[in-house]
C-alpha cells in the first residue's frame, strides 16, 4: 500500500511537472507553426519573462499569480516587439525560402544578447520569489503535492484549453492558422501577414509568461534559467507534433512522467537517457510526433 | 702677535681641512650606509581567478593577502633579511588551467619571483604546481583540495588546505559522535551529489568512511546540478528512510533540494552538506527557514572560537564591506606562514626557502585563527587541517550558520539539535 502512495505522489509530481514542460512549448510550437520560426531564444524570453515577474512580485508583493495580468501584456509587446523590429527584416530578406535558417541564428544570436543584458542588470545571483504558496502542500489522500505545482497543473490545462479555443473559433484564431497552413495562398486572401506574424510572436510570449509566473514560487531566477528547460521544450515540441496545442502539453506530460517515474527505479541522470529513447522510438514510429499533420491548424 | 698669527693661521687651516674631511668621510659613510639599507622587496607570485565566473571568489582572496602583507610590511617586513618589504605580483588564471600553466611559467622566467602561491581551483593549482617543481620553484598551496596535490612526490609544494576526502572522513566522525553522545543509533546513509568530478570523489571517500564506520549506504542518488526538477530524487529518498542524508550541491541546486525534502517534510537524523552551495550566502536567500538544523562542514566560520579569529574578521569587514570566508582566511593565514618561512630561510634562495618550509612550526600569531599548530608532513601536506561543523539556526530571526563541532571550538551557548526535528519545529 505504502508502495503504490509513493507511485503515486511520482505520478502527480510528473504530470504537474510535465504540464509546466507542455506550458513552455506551447509559444514555441506556436511560432513554429504559423511563422516557420525555429525559436532559439524561447528559454531567453522564458528568463526575462521570469526575470520582469520576480521584480514586479518583489516591489509590489501582490500573489504571484495574479501577476500574469501584468506580466503577459509586457511580455506579449516585447514579443511583438522583437518580431517587427528584430525578426521582421530578415523574414523579409528570406521570403523565398521555406525553411529561413538567417531567423534561426538571428534567435540564437537573441537569446545570447538577452542572457548578458540580464547578467548586466540583475547580475549573476540567483533569486526565488518566496510567496506564500512557496512551501504549502495540499493532502490528495495520503499524497502530498507541492501547491504551487498543484496550482501550475491547473493553469497549464486551462491555458492550454483556452488557446485552444481562441485558435478555433475566433476570426484572429482562424487568421494564425491560415498563415501556418499556407502562408502565401493566406496573403493572397488579404491576410496581413506581418502583422498576423507579430501578433502570433506576442501571444507565443505571452502563453511563455504564464508558465514563467507558475514557476516563480518554487524554482530560482537566474540569468541561464532558460537553458534548463529551453531543450526540453524542443523535445516536447518534436514529440507532440510541430505546431500541435493538444501535442505540446501530452508531449510535455509524457517526458514529466518518464522523468519522474523513471527516477524511481534508476539513477535520476539515467533517466535523460529514457527519455531520449522514447523520443527516438516515437519519432522512428511516428516521424510527425504524436499529433503532427500538416493540416492540425 | 705677528708670529703667534703665522703659526695660528696655519693650525686653523689644518683644523679646518681636517674638518673638511672628517665631514666628507661622515657624510660618505652615510651616504654609503643608507645606501645597503635601502628597502629590498621579495617578490611573490600569486595566480588568481580575477576574471571569469570565479573572478569574485579571486577577488576576495586578493584583499585578504593584501591585507596580511600590508601588517606584515607595517611590522618591519622580513627582519632577517634588512626589513625587506614583500611584494605581490598577481597573475589571473581566468580559472583556466591552461592560463594558469603559461602565468606560473611568466611568473618564475619573467617576473623572477621567490615563490608562487593561490590559486583557489584544484584544477589549476594540478598542472601550475608542475611548472613550479620543474624550474625548482616553491609553490604555497593555501585553498585548493583536491588530495593529488601533495600525493604526486613533489618537493617543492606544501599545502594549508585540508585534503577534499577529510571532509568526508570527519563528516563520518561526526555522525558517530553524535549518535552517541545523544544515544540515537544510526545504521543507514543516502548520498545525493551532483554528478561531477567534485560529488563523485566525494561518494569515492564515503565509500571508503562509511562501511569502516558500521554504517550501511542505502541510496548513492547522482543528479545534473541543471536540473528543472528535483522532487523524484526526494521522492525516491523518502521512500528508503534514511538516517542521514549527505548532499554534495552548488547553489541552485542545494536550494531546490533544501525546499523539496521541506515540501515533502523528509524526516532523517541529520542532513549533512558539503559545504560549496550550501555555504555560499545565498543558500539562505533561497531556502529561508527550510534550511534549518542542516549542517554543513567548512574549516572556518566567523563565530569559531579561536584566538585571532573575530578581530581579523572585524578589520576585514571594516576594510572591504563583507566578512571573510574560509578561502579567504586561509589565503591571509598563508601569508603569514610565508613570511615566517622567508625569515627563517634568510633569503630567497629556492633550497633554503623549501628548506624553511619544510620545517616550518608555528603555534603562536594570526596563524592560530586556521590552526593552532602549522606543521607540513614529509609530502608537503599541512597535518591536521582543522574542520569544523555547524549547523543551520536561527539566531534573532535571522538565519546564521553556527559552529557546533568540535565542542572547544563552537560557539558558546549553543548546544547542537541532534535529530532533525523537521521543518518549522
Amino acid at each position: 500500500m505504502i508502495f503504490l502512495v509513493d507511485f503515486l505522489s511520482a505520478v502527480v509530481n510528473g504530470i504537474s511537472m510535465g504540464a509546466i514542460y507542455g506550458l513552455i512549448a506551447l509559444g514555441l510550437t506556436l511560432i513554429f507553426g504559423i511563422m516557420r520560426i525555429i525559436n532559439f531564444a524561447h528559454g531567453a524570453l522564458l528568463m526575462l519573462s521570469m526575470m520582469v515577474g520576480y521584480w514586479i512580485w518583489k516591489f509590489s508583493g501582490v500573489n504571484p499569480y495574479l501577476m500574469i495580468i501584468v506580466v503577459a501584456p509586457i511580455m506579449f509587446c516585447f514579443g511583438y516587439f522583437v518580431q517587427r523590429v528584430f525578426i521582421k527584416p530578415v523574414l523579409d530578406a528570406q521570403k523565398d525560402v521555406r525553411e529561413p535558417i538567417a531567423v534561426l541564428l538571428l534567435t540564437a544570436a537573441l537569446a545570447i544578447v538577452f542572457e548578458n543584458l540580464a547578467l548586466m542588470v540583475f547580475g549573476a545571483d540567483y533569486v526565488m520569489a518566496k510567496t506564500t504558496v512557496t512551501d504549502a502542500t495540499i493532502a490528495l489522500g495520503g499524497i502530498t503535492v507541492s501547491a504551487a505545482r498543484f496550482y501550475a497543473l491547473i493553469l497549464a490545462l486551462v491555458i492550454a484549453y483556452a488557446f485552444y479555443l481562441f485558435l478555433q473559433h475566433t476570426e484572429l484564431g482562424r487568421r494564425l492558422r491560415a498563415c501556418g497552413q499556407d502562408r502565401n495562398t493566406a496573403l493572397l486572401m488579404g491576410i496581413d501577414g506581418p502583422k498576423t506574424f507579430a501578433i502570433a510572436f506576442g501571444i507565443g510570449t505571452a502563453l511563455l509568461t504564464v508558465a514563467a509566473i507558475v514557476l516563480l514560487p518554487f524554482y530560482y531566477v537566474h540569468p541561464t534559467v532558460g537553458n534548463v528547460f529551453m531543450t526540453k521544450a524542443f523535445i516536447v515540441v518534436v514529440l507532440g507534433g510541430l505546431g500541435s496545442v493538444p501535442g505540446a502539453l501530452l508531449g510535455g506530460i509524457i517526458i514529466g512522467l518518464i522523468e519522474s517515474i523513471g527516477a524511481q527505479y534508476m539513477t535520476a541522470t539515467l533517466t535523460t537517457v529514457v527519455v531520449y529513447l522514447v523520443f527516438l522510438l516515437i519519432l522512428f514510429v511516428k516521424p510527425s510526433g504524436l499529433f503532427g499533420s500538416r493540416l492540425e491548424w | 702677535m705677528l708670529l703667534f698669527r703665522g703659526r695660528y693661521t696655519k693650525l686653523v687651516g689644518l683644523i679646518l681641512v681636517a674638518t673638511m674631511m672628517m665631514s666628507f668621510v661622515v657624510g660618505c659613510g652615510g651616504g654609503s650606509e643608507s645606501g645597503s639599507d635601502k628597502v629590498e622587496t621579495i617578490k611573490i607570485g600569486n595566480i588568481l581567478p580575477l576574471s571569469g565566473s570565479a573572478a569574485p571568489l579571486g577577488k576576495i582572496g586578493q584583499q585578504a593577502r593584501d591585507m596580511a602583507v600590508e601588517e606584515i610590511n607595517a611590522a618591519g617586513g622580513i627582519k632577517s633579511m634588512g626589513g625587506a618589504k614583500i611584494e605581490m605580483i598577481y597573475a589571473d588564471s581566468k580559472g583556466d588551467p591552461a592560463t594558469g600553466v603559461s602565468e606560473a611559467e611568466r611568473l618564475i622566467t619573467h617576473e623572477q619571483v621567490a615563490l608562487i602561491t593561490g590559486c583557489y581551483q584544484s584544477g589549476v593549482a594540478m598542472p601550475s604546481t608542475e611548472v613550479a617543481e620543474r624550474y625548482g620553484v616553491p609553490y604555497f598551496v593555501p585553498v585548493p583540495s583536491e588530495d593529488q596535490i601533495t600525493e604526486r612526490g613533489f618537493k617543492y609544494v606544501f599545502r594549508l588546505a585540508e585534503k577534499t576526502s577529510w571532509r568526508n572522513r570527519d563528516q563520518v566522525k561526526f555522525i558517530k559522535e553524535m549518535s552517541e553522545k545523544f544515544g540515537t543509533p544510526v545504521k543507514t546513509v543516502a548520498l545525493i551529489y551532483e554528478n561531477t568530478s567534485w560529488g563523485q570523489g566525494a561518494v569515492r571517500a564515503w565509500e571508503k568512511y562509511i562501511p569502516e564506520a558500521g554504517l550501511e549506504i542505502v541510496l548513492k542518488e547522482p543528479y545534473p546540478s541543471n536540473s528543472s526538477d528535483l522532487t523524484p530524487v526526494v521522492l525516491k529518498c523518502k521512500n528508503l528512510n534514511p538516517d542521514i542524508i549527505m548532499l554534495v550541491s552548488y547553489v541552485s541546486d542545494a536550494a531546490l533540494l533544501t525546499n523539496t525534502f521541506a515540501e515533502h517534510q523528509v524526516k532523517p537524523i541529520a542532513f549533512i552538506g558539503t559545504s560549496g552551495g550550501f555555504a555560499d550566502p545565498q543558500y539562505f536567500e533561497l531556502t529561508g527557514d527550510n534550511c534549518e538544523y542542516y549542517f554543513d562542514i567548512s574549516t572556518w566560520e566567523p563565530d569559531v572560537n579561536r584566538p585571532f579569529s573575530a578581530e581579523t574578521n572585524k578589520k576585514f569587514t571594516e576594510k572591504y564591506g563583507y566578512a571573510m570566508n574560509a578561502e579567504a582566511v586561509k589565503a591571509y593565514v598563508a601569508m603569514y606562514i610565508i613570511a615566517d618561512a622567508l625569515e627563517r630561510a634568510g633569503s630567497t634562495d629556492p633550497e633554503a626557502l623549501r628548506k624553511a618550509f619544510a620545517e616550518t612550526k608555528i603555534t603562536e600569531g594570526p596563524t592560530q585563527m586556521y590552526a593552532s599548530e602549522i606543521v607540513f608532513d614529509e609530502t608537503g601536506q599541512m597535518v591536521n587541517a582543522p574542520l569544523v561543523i555547524c549547523q543551520m539556526r536561527k539566531v534573532d530571526g535571522k538565519m546564521q550558520r553556527v559552529t557546533v563541532w568540535p565542542e572547544e571550538e563552537a560557539r558558546p551557548g549553543f548546544e547542537v539539535v541532534w535529530p532533525y526535528p523537521g521543518v518549522g519545529q
